[in-house]
């Protein structure tokens, strides 16, 4: 635990916009869509409340909650080199009853 | 779907069609399913890509495909449930197509006219027959020895005179300097051949043996070679010797150098090929008096569409012809309103008899065989040696230009056929009557050569014209018979007018 979290967030316009990567399009990240929920490409340093605050404020929609996971880089042989690509993390964010976000047009 | 008439006037219909909103719904929603199983988007398996997601992505496509499917079928449907042949394709309008409103075009068309061949037992015609004299076989024998006459130096020293042929020395130069082919030595010049630069055996003439002769001319604007075109040049020529042409003496010697036996067998060979020609001749008149005569009993309207675009592809040749300038000195004069005029007549002869033509051969089940095709497509491959495989290629890549080759052939059939159940009769005449030019009168050709060589270059230009119509704007290859059809004949007409 960092005193990040404790401290009130405030999110500026451009980390809100920095904040929200890219929306992930996937067979699973629909699944979400029944219940709601949204999933976005957020870097590995965003928080909870900042994804929170960003979201509402980008898409003007109230956010119930959101879950974050940090997604470990594969392995991959590359030329015969070992590489690594990067880590990142996914916010899937649950929005409340009656809002909804059009993740493919883009923001 | 519902469909309104809006105009029915002559051969030009008119339509207004309306189809339900539900029934464009319905063809969208089905072809997003079907994309389903054949998108592949990153991040989903195949075949598990939610409609929502392809609606979104290729939802545009998807309804302009439906849209078109939806206007071309509802187009034929309506045609074929009204038994309407259109002439070209139909011009289609699209009024209105929004998301959840009905679908609404206009289709416009000009449908085939009703034709009714005439009895063709009723046709008058008249054949003419040539009689072959034994004055013209020795005549074209003479002409052929001509051919394969040699010469020999003159007996007598005199001054060189057209149709000499002079042995020379020459070099030649552009502002005092020697240029590349401006030199040769012995070179046997036919004076008159016209095979140099123009005035260059003009200034020959009347040269002797031994004369040094300083040729000053200048090279046309349009020489092969830029570098010398326009040019002024000075050749210095030697003459050295001028010799006259001999006939080749007609003996059987001659006739086995041609690869006969006997004089006898040159002269058999010599009458056969001048039938061969005159029946040629006589066919083509055949030929001429029957579409006239058709022309003249049939009485139909033709579609505008099929004529305007007649008249735009013969005024399109004349155009270009005019930008080369290689109109004929006839169509010179004439004004440009004289001209369309003519053309518009042009046309209009075409099109109707080859509609005509087309229905006539359609109903007795006339039909050119793949066969028939090969050969006329191998014949064409041989005017062109040395790129026989890549001519063959081309034709057979391209539908428009096989349906230019089945075009002339299917005509000839269907000629056949109706000049067989025609009124024929045959007439003798000598051979110059037969060559005479029907349209010109008497100043027309008098020389039976002069005729047969017009006669073969007529010929060649409407087989040249029947080969052109590539670019015919039709795309049904069976629309592009009548087209392609009476393009050659009345090009051949035009020839003779």
């Amino acid at each position: 635990m960092t005193w990040k979290y404790f401290r009130k967030t405030t999110v500026s316009k451009e980390r809100q916009y920095e904040l929200l990567r890219a929306p992930v399009i996937t067979e699973k990240a629909t699944l979400g869509s029944e219940h709601n929920q949204v999933t976005f490409r957020v870097p590995l340093d965003a928080t909870k409340p900042e994804i929170k605050i960003a979201v509402e404020q980008v898409f003007e929609v109230k956010v119930v909650s959101v879950n974050t996971l940090r997604q470990q880089g594969k392995k991959k042989m590359f030329r015969g080199r070992r590489g690594q690509r990067s880590d990142y993390k996914k916010a899937i964010v649950r929005l409340a009853e009656g809002h909804s976000i059009d993740v493919t047009t883009g923001i | 779907m519902q469909v309104t008439e809006t105009k029915n006037e002559g051969l030009s219909r008119a339509y207004a069609i309306t189809v339900p909103a539900s029934d464009i719904q319905q063809r969208v929603e089905s072809r997003l399913q079907e994309l389903v199983g054949q998108v592949n988007i990153p991040g989903f398996r195949p075949g598990k890509v939610p409609v929502k997601l392809i609606r979104q992505r290729y939802g545009d496509a998807v309804k302009g495909e439906v849209l078109q499917a939806a206007v071309a079928e509802n187009a034929s449907k309506a045609l074929a449930d009204r038994e309407i042949q259109p002439a070209m394709q139909p011009k289609i309008e699209v009024t209105t197509f929004e998301e959840g409103k009905d679908l609404e075009f206009k289709i416009e068309l000009d449908v085939l006219p009703v034709i009714e061949p005439v009895d063709f037992k009723t046709v008058e015609l008249e054949r003419l027959k040539a009689r072959i004299e034994d004055k013209e076989v020795d005549e074209s024998l003479l002409r052929m020895a001509e051919n394969f006459g040699k010469t020999e130096p003159v007996a007598k020293p005199r001054k060189s005179k057209e149709g000499d042929v002079v042995v020379i020395d020459f070099e030649g130069s552009v502002g005092g300097e020697a240029f590349e082919g401006g030199a040769a030595k012995d070179y046997h010049l036919e004076l008159g051949a016209g095979r140099f630069i123009p005035g260059f055996e003009s200034q020959l003439a009347g040269a002797a043996a031994g004369d040094h002769v300083k040729v000053e001319v200048a090279f046309p604007e349009n020489y092969g070679n830029p570098g010398l075109a326009g040019k002024d040049a000075v050749f210095e020529v030697d003459v050295k010797e001028i010799r006259e042409k001999v006939p080749a003496t007609i003996d059987d010697e001659f006739a086995k150098q041609v690869g006969l036996e006997t004089v006898a067998d040159l002269k058999k060979q010599m009458r056969q090929r001048l039938e061969g020609e005159y029946a040629a001749v006589a066919r083509d008149r055949v030929k001429r008096q029957l579409l006239d005569k058709l022309d003249a009993v049939h009485d139909f309207e033709a579609p505008q569409g099929m004529l305007d675009a007649e008249f735009d592809s013969i005024w399109n040749q004349y155009e270009s012809a005019r930008k080369n300038q290689e109109l004929d000195p006839e169509d010179e004069k004439k004004s440009e309103e004289e001209v369309r005029e003519e053309f518009h007549g042009i046309a209009a002869r075409r099109v109707r008899l080859g509609l005509l033509l087309a229905a006539v051969g359609q109903r007795n089940n006339i039909e050119v065989t793949p066969e028939e095709v090969n050969r006329a497509l191998i014949r064409q491959a041989q005017n062109f040696p040395g790129h026989e495989r890549r001519i063959i290629e081309a034709y057979r890549n391209n539908e428009n230009l096989m349906a230019s080759l089945r075009a002339p052939i299917f005509e000839e059939k269907v000629v056949d056929f109706i000049i067989e159940m025609a009124d024929v009769k045959e007439r003798e005449v000598s051979a110059e009557e037969l060559l005479r030019d029907p349209d010109a009168g008497e100043e027309g050709a008098t020389a039976a050569t002069a005729a047969t060589a017009k006669a073969g270059k007529a010929k060649k230009s409407a087989a040249k014209k029947a080969a052109a119509p590539g670019k015919a704007p039709d795309k049904a290859p069976d629309k592009d018979k009548p087209k392609a059809k009476p393009k050659a004949k009345a090009k051949s007409a035009k020839a003779k007018e």
